[in-house]
């Protein structure tokens, strides 16, 4: 393959004079210490030093860095925020990281066409800011909302705790500009819907970087709801606050979020931001209802009914901004706070139909019995997406070998139970040996044939989302063994 | 003898028949027909296809053949037929089904449990998998989305026979290229769509049509302002501008009997006037008309009225008139000729539509629209791109020639 | 390098390293990081600089890169605000600025400057001469040093600002007395901080914080020989000088014998909140350790300590349009949003607003506005823009830098806005001012009522 050839930090030192003239002298980082800084994304244990980084500011210097690459074969990784979980924008050693975060306008809020344009750095959330005065939002909010770029939810096709009711990313954009591996640029879409042709935005969104970068990005922006009401019920187990969910999800109701915190997990929010979440609690759930007042009104009631019926011993609605806010703090600090009860955790984002949590629950609890590790879970109930948070102490020996052995355990649970190795973090480098666990290789080799019909020259985001045997080795998803990126040398793994 | 597929062993059990009038697609006749049983069986039947090298068309319920370009040859149509199969698990509002299962019969036993796929039809007797090819979806797409949104799993069958899965089963799930969602409108020229999975959604307690006419079009515009505005979550708002008559608005609404009435209401006033309230969906709701030129014209949404009245300005222009109806807050409109409006016409509309930020495209040309040479499609944004997606998955150009935009 | 071989030396390190480990790399601080705002890289965002601290501490290499990214940091700790893991960044910046001051040598001119900017403004006496006309004080030949590190040049549109906002009253207002009585019966006996910045450019806010004290009731202690702080030299990394400030400063408020050490710039608070920190970081023994948390744990903000106290004397109305500024150090350094808000919603007539992006720094930041003078005129005409979207007539804050600052900032927009102190708003209610009273200039008398 051509990056293989290509590849090589002298290969890549060779192109900064261009980079500069391409992005300036201030939009290329050469500096070992510098280019340290975006060694790794959120997923840390991932690391490898980019080649060299740029920060472009305009779609022209996108492509025209794109350009470059793809005429000296040299590879190259889009980084966003820096948000991801999956280690999607892990830098390639021999390669231009490419970032888009002096990206950031939005160039147009269009409430009469419900939409907004804005270029790939733009923060999720500063959207929504901008859409509010018009009474309207951007719908996908992933936890990480206020910080992770709108590129970066294009590439990863991010949810959020909302997208029971909405939707992820894929069901929100209407016209993306496409910088390709090739260094053309096309433009898909734009504010109005159904461009005819295949449907390219829809297949480009959750590519992670593997298909090129969106430079511009047409988002439909969403009414607000006249009425949000937010529910927080209690419940002496886990098994009772599923219950819960199953016969809410059966009454026919359509929250807008389900979500579901266990009791380690609870511990962990209380700590970090005080959450005061009922007293003894195992489980609490975070149910959320909007849309119009009525029939909100009417709704609730039924979902207090459904979770006093499930064994809930404490329920509190919310609708005011402030009381809800109360109730998603302790949801939306769970992630990170759980840093304050562990030295370390791995998080999984498995998938499993609705109907398996409860058996998935108590096999997981098993595992952590099993193995002394303890296991936080954290999860949007609603569509049976698990973040599992496998805790441990990285300082004691074998230990941080037992965790990975429970994480890959719960993916295994998750694919036996028909379900998915992600619900939203995406593949990158960390779940790209499981993916042969998940698709058999007909179905691998139909996504390599997508890819290339892209990237012939195999430059974009090499060594991510599909397995090769490089990477996985003989035995795909076992990888105990030094991983073939530090044994070639293009990543460091910590 | 020459040997055709019919004598591949590897076929035997796959229904394979000679071709008959019957089976024409454009006035192609195909030399034979297939009827694979399972997946496996289409798996077969086209990797025979692709040692003859053989040109290939599969076929639902029939209901969309004369749908995209003209075919520039057919050697084989796939009958799905056979592919019929639900397996539904109700408690995760997830169904599977197999393509050739009429559209109809899902939605009847989706019902058993309460529950629907979120999507209205927009032809009679059509099958799932013609649904997806064709892509197409009807008026109630404000809430949960297009056809395309429904789809969570797909198992699609390429050119060479191998069979490949994208997706899944669960609702959330980001592993892998979402493929589904190119096969979705892909009118079967990157594979044919074996089975797919599909999120589904409860059957609202209670429903509600409001139809108001529209007495100018700066009434029109303001009443979709103030339905924007008003907060009342409509399933759809349908725009309708007959030829001869003036803009009407349908507007559904879902919900609880409780939870409709101020709904209602408020709709009510965001319409003006007094609109008509049903509580049933109208005989044909949704349906195209099932002869005529056809062709979906996109628009900014702000400007879904005055695209509307443009069509009819241009129809009048050049002598012929044209029913347009369509979803209103999504600009997307379908636009129907009366059978035997003239090739040129049409295609002096089209191309006067084609500017700015609209497209407009032939979805059904009538047999002398497309003995004309009219090209349904127009110029289309990234079709180089579109013709890579084709030769990786289908390099000899085999699956429905022609069809596509560009004539892939 | 630093005596790593001593026990404490050691124990810092290891801190120091236990600290770095709570960041999981989230990059929730990215967004309210006002360099990552300006610049949109990864090193001038407090995840980055973390990382570059990590390289600095486990390879013990300090790199020029290095050294400039920390410098760009204005230690606003909006980070600390948004951090869902709660990293220490207050904690480790001070520490790595101690380590980049005694580690790293810079150019000379730039430490002309910075010895210029320390042997002036943590002295009251000194930074008071420059409130008279510039021209004055460069003919009265004060310190080479400052006019050496061409200070002054950088000096003077601060300066020339300091001037419009803080107008010479037609007398300058009296000394304060060392013990301002309460009114009524006293029912607290608190400390007062003069400030260095505040005691100098803006006496009348002193002046203001006693009366209220003491209308509400406190009897106020103002030490006449308090100094500095020690926040500005503490923030830089110079502990040494820093340690000398504090113990002076401790042993002031120890002899005056106060339940509560009340501070009406938030600069000062949330330094003094930690003094203990500051002397254990600078290698001082455990009792002055000791002592100076005992101070600390009095510290209080002016608004946090009123809103403490139920209201006694009777708030006339003040009708006016008001936009809060959060000033860094008290939002992000102390966790103080409500409490001046609650104290101004509070004032009858008087209308409240949060200028749009208010967690975000105005640019001020101690010191910084001198040293990084580009970088804080940005942040300042960005701060200066939210305050003019809000459509308030004054700005109030809690902190002299950021009055300072967004003055100036106001100023370049050509919206005339005034800025002043929320304690000045408070004193203009409880003495029943009109607001054309409070804002304009010259003496203020309480109108008929």
């Amino acid at each position: 393959m051509a990056q293989e050839e290509h590849a090589s930090p002298a290969a890549v030192a060779a192109l900064v004079p261009e980079l500069r003239a391409i992005c300036g002298q201030d939009g290329v980082l050469t500096d070992l210490s510098r280019r340290r800084t975006y060694e790794s994304d959120s997923l840390t244990h991932h690391r490898a030093v980019p080649g060299v980084v740029v920060l472009p500011t305009t779609a022209e210097q996108v492509a025209e860095v794109i350009g470059l690459c793809t005429s000296t074969g040299v590879p190259f990784v889009p980084r966003g925020a820096g948000t991801g979980l999956s280690a999607g924008a892990l830098p390639h050693t021999g390669g231009v990281l490419l970032v888009t975060s002096r990206m950031r306008r939005i160039i147009e809020i269009d409430p009469e066409n419900e939409c907004a344009v804005v270029e790939p750095g733009v923060a999720n959330l500063d959207i929504t800011h901008a859409a509010a005065p018009y009474g309207y939002h951007y719908a996908p909010d992933p936890s990480s909302q206020q910080v992770c770029s709108v590129g970066g939810n294009v590439a990863e096709n991010s949810g959020g705790a909302h997208c029971l009711k909405y939707g992820f990313t894929v069901n929100h954009v209407r016209g993306l500009e496409i910088v390709l591996p090739t260094g053309e640029t096309v433009d898909l879409g734009g504010k109005a819907a159904d461009a005819p042709g295949y449907d390219l935005i829809g297949a480009f969104i959750g590519s992670e970087g593997t298909l090129g970068v969106a430079t511009r990005i047409t988002v439909n922006l969403t009414r607000d709801p006249a009425r949000i009401v937010t529910l927080l019920a209690a419940f002496t187990s886990v098994d009772a606050g599923g219950e819960a969910v199953s016969s809410i999800i059966a009454s026919g109701v359509l929250p807008s979020a389900i979500e579901m915190m266990d009791s380690l997990s609870i511990e962990a929010a209380e700590k970090a931001v005080a959450c005061e979440y009922p007293e003894g609690a195992a489980a609490v759930l975070v149910v959320e209802l909007d849309g119009p007042a009525e029939e909100v009104d009417t709704q609730i009631q039924e979902v207090v009914r459904l979770c006093a019926a499930a064994g809930s011993f404490e329920t509190r609605t919310a609708s005011s901004a402030e009381e809800r806010a109360l109730i998603w703090k302790g949801r939306k600090s769970a992630f990170a706070a759980v840093g304050r009860i562990s030295p370390a955790y791995i998080v999984q984002d498995g998938v499993v139909p609705r109907t398996a949590l409860p058996d998935v629950l108590r096999r997981i609890a098993e595992l952590s019995v099993n193995s002394g590790i303890r296991v936080a879970n954290v999860f949007h109930a609603g569509d049976g997406n698990l973040h599992p948070l496998v805790l441990f102490d990285d300082s004691e020996p074998g230990a941080t070998e037992r965790a990975e052995e429970v994480s890959g355990a719960i993916l295994d649970l998750c694919i036996e139970h028909g379900g998915s190795i992600t619900g939203e973090h995406g593949v990158g480098v960390d779940k790209v040996c499981a993916m042969p666990r998940m698709y058999g290789p007909d179905d691998l080799d139909t996504f390599q044939r997508f890819r290339r019909a892209f990237d012939p020259s195999g430059i974009a985001n090499p060594d991510k989302l599909l397995p090769t045997p490089r990477l996985c080795g003989e035995r795909p998803g076992v990888h105990k063994d030094v991983h073939p990126l530090v044994a070639s040398g293009k990543a460091e793994l910590f | 003898m020459r040997v055709t597929i019919a004598d591949e062993p590897a076929v035997k059990d796959c229904g394979l028949r000679k071709g008959s009038p019957e089976d024409a697609v454009g006035g192609l006749v195909p030399g034979h027909v297939a009827r694979p049983s399972d997946t496996a069986a289409l798996g077969r039947v086209l990797r025979a296809a692709s040692e003859h090298g053989l040109t290939v068309v599969a076929r639902g319920g029939g209901t969309a053949q004369d749908w995209g370009g003209p075919l520039r040859s057919l050697d084989l149509v796939l009958d799905l037929g056979d592919l019929v199969w639900i397996d539904h698990n109700a408690d995760d509002l997830v169904v599977e089904v197999g393509a050739g299962t009429p559209l109809a019969e899902l939605r009847a036993s989706l019902a058993a449990s309460g529950q629907r796929l979120a999507h209205d039809p927009v032809r009679l007797g059509g099958t799932v998998g013609g649904a997806l090819a064709t892509g197409v979806s009807g008026p109630r797409r404000l809430l949960s989305g297009t056809l395309r949104d429904l789809v969570i799993g797909m198992t699609v069958v390429r050119a060479d026979g191998t069979v490949a899965r994208s997706g899944g089963r669960v609702v959330k799930n980001v592993a892998g290229y979402d493929l589904a969602k190119l096969h979705t409108g892909g009118y079967g020229t990157l594979g044919v769509i074996s089975s797919a999975a599909f999120r589904l959604h409860p059957v609202p307690h209670a429903l509600r049509v409001l139809s108001a006419r529209m007495t100018s079009t700066d009434r029109a515009e303001r009443a979709l302002a103030a339905l924007r505005t008003a907060a009342v979550e409509p399933a759809a708002v349908e725009l309708e501008r007959p030829a001869e008559a003036p803009v009407r608005l349908h507007v559904v609404l879902e919900g609880t009997p409780d939870g409709l009435r101020p709904r209602v209401h408020a709709t009510a006033e965001a319409l003006g006037g007094e609109p008509t309230v049903g509580e049933e969906l109208p005989d044909g709701w949704g349906l195209f008309p099932t002869e005529g030129t056809l062709a979906l014209l996109t628009t900014p949404p702000a400007e879904s009225v005055a695209a509307a009245t443009l069509v009819g300005e241009h129809c009048k222009a050049w002598g012929i008139s044209a029913h347009v109806r369509g979803s209103a807050p999504s600009g997307t409109l379908w636009v129907s000729f009366p059978p035997g409006t003239g090739a040129e016409q049409i295609a002096a509309v089209a191309d006067s539509m084609r500017t700015g930020r609209r497209t407009f495209t032939l979805l059904r040309s009538e047999a002398h629209v497309r003995a004309a040479g009219i090209d349904p499609w127009g110029t289309i944004p990234g079709l180089a791109l579109m013709r890579a997606v084709k030769d990786s998955f289908d390099p000899d150009h085999r699956l429905a020639p022609g069809r596509f935009a560009g004539g892939i | 390098m630093t005596d790593r071989s001593t026990e404490t030396g050691g124990d810092r390190e290891q801190i120091f390293g236990d600290l770095l480990n709570d960041c999981v790399h989230c990059g929730f601080c990215l967004p309210t990081c006002p360099t990552h705002v300006l610049w949109g890289q990864e090193m001038d965002s407090p995840r980055g600089r973390i990382h570059l601290m990590e390289q600095m501490h486990t390879e013990d290499v300090l790199t020029e890169a290095a050294v400039g990214h920390f410098d760009n940091c204005l230690g606003c700790l909006a980070c600390v605000s948004s951090c869902p893991s709660g990293v220490a960044y207050d904690a480790l910046i001070e520490h790595t600025r101690h380590t980049v001051e005694e580690q790293h040598r810079r150019p000379l001119s730039e430490r002309a400057l910075r010895g210029a900017v320390f042997a002036l403004f943590p002295h009251r006496n000194r930074l008071r001469l420059l409130r008279g006309p510039l021209r004055a004080y460069q003919a009265g030949g004060a310190s080479r040093l400052v006019r050496r590190s061409r200070l002054l040049d950088r000096l003077s549109p601060t300066l020339a600002t300091m001037e419009r906002i803080a107008p010479p009253l037609s007398s300058p207002p009296p000394a304060l007395p060392e013990l301002v009585p309460a009114v009524g019966r006293a029912r607290a006996r608190v400390g007062m901080l003069v400030g260095c910045v505040q005691g100098a450019f803006f006496p009348e806010v002193n002046t203001a914080t006693a009366r209220v004290l003491a209308l509400e009731g406190c009897d106020v202690v103002i030490p006449r020989t308090q100094g500095c702080c020690g926040a500005l030299s503490g923030h830089a990394g110079r502990l040494s000088e820093a340690t000398g400030f504090v113990q002076a400063l401790v042993e002031v408020f120890e002899k005056a014998d106060v339940e509560r050490v009340v501070v009406n710039s938030a600069g000062c608070g949330s330094s003094m909140k930690h003094m203990d920190r500051t002397l254990a970081e600078a290698g001082n023994d455990p009792t002055w350790v000791r002592r100076a948390r005992a101070v600390s744990e009095k510290v209080v903000d002016l608004t946090e300590f009123l809103a403490e106290l139920e209201p006694r004397a009777e708030r006339h109305p003040l009708p006016l349009h008001v936009a809060y500024h959060d000033a860094c150090h008290l939002s992000h350094g102390q966790q103080i949003t409500s409490a001046p808000r609650r104290l101004l919603g509070a004032i009858p007539q008087l209308e409240l607003s949060d200028p749009p992006n208010k967690e975000i720094c105005c640019g001020s930041a101690g010191v910084y506005n001198l040293f990084e003078p580009q970088t804080a005129a940005e942040l300042g005409d960005r701060k200066g823009q939210d305050v003019v979207a809000t459509g308030a007539q004054v700005l109030v804050s809690g902190n002299p830098g950021c009055s300072l600052q967004i003055s100036s900032a106001l100023e370049r927009t050509g919206v005339s806005i005034a800025v002043t102190h929320t304690a000045r708003v408070l004193d203009a209610s409880l003495r029943g001012l009109t607001p054309e009273q409070l804002l304009r200039p010259g003496r203020s008398r309480p109108r008929r009522r």
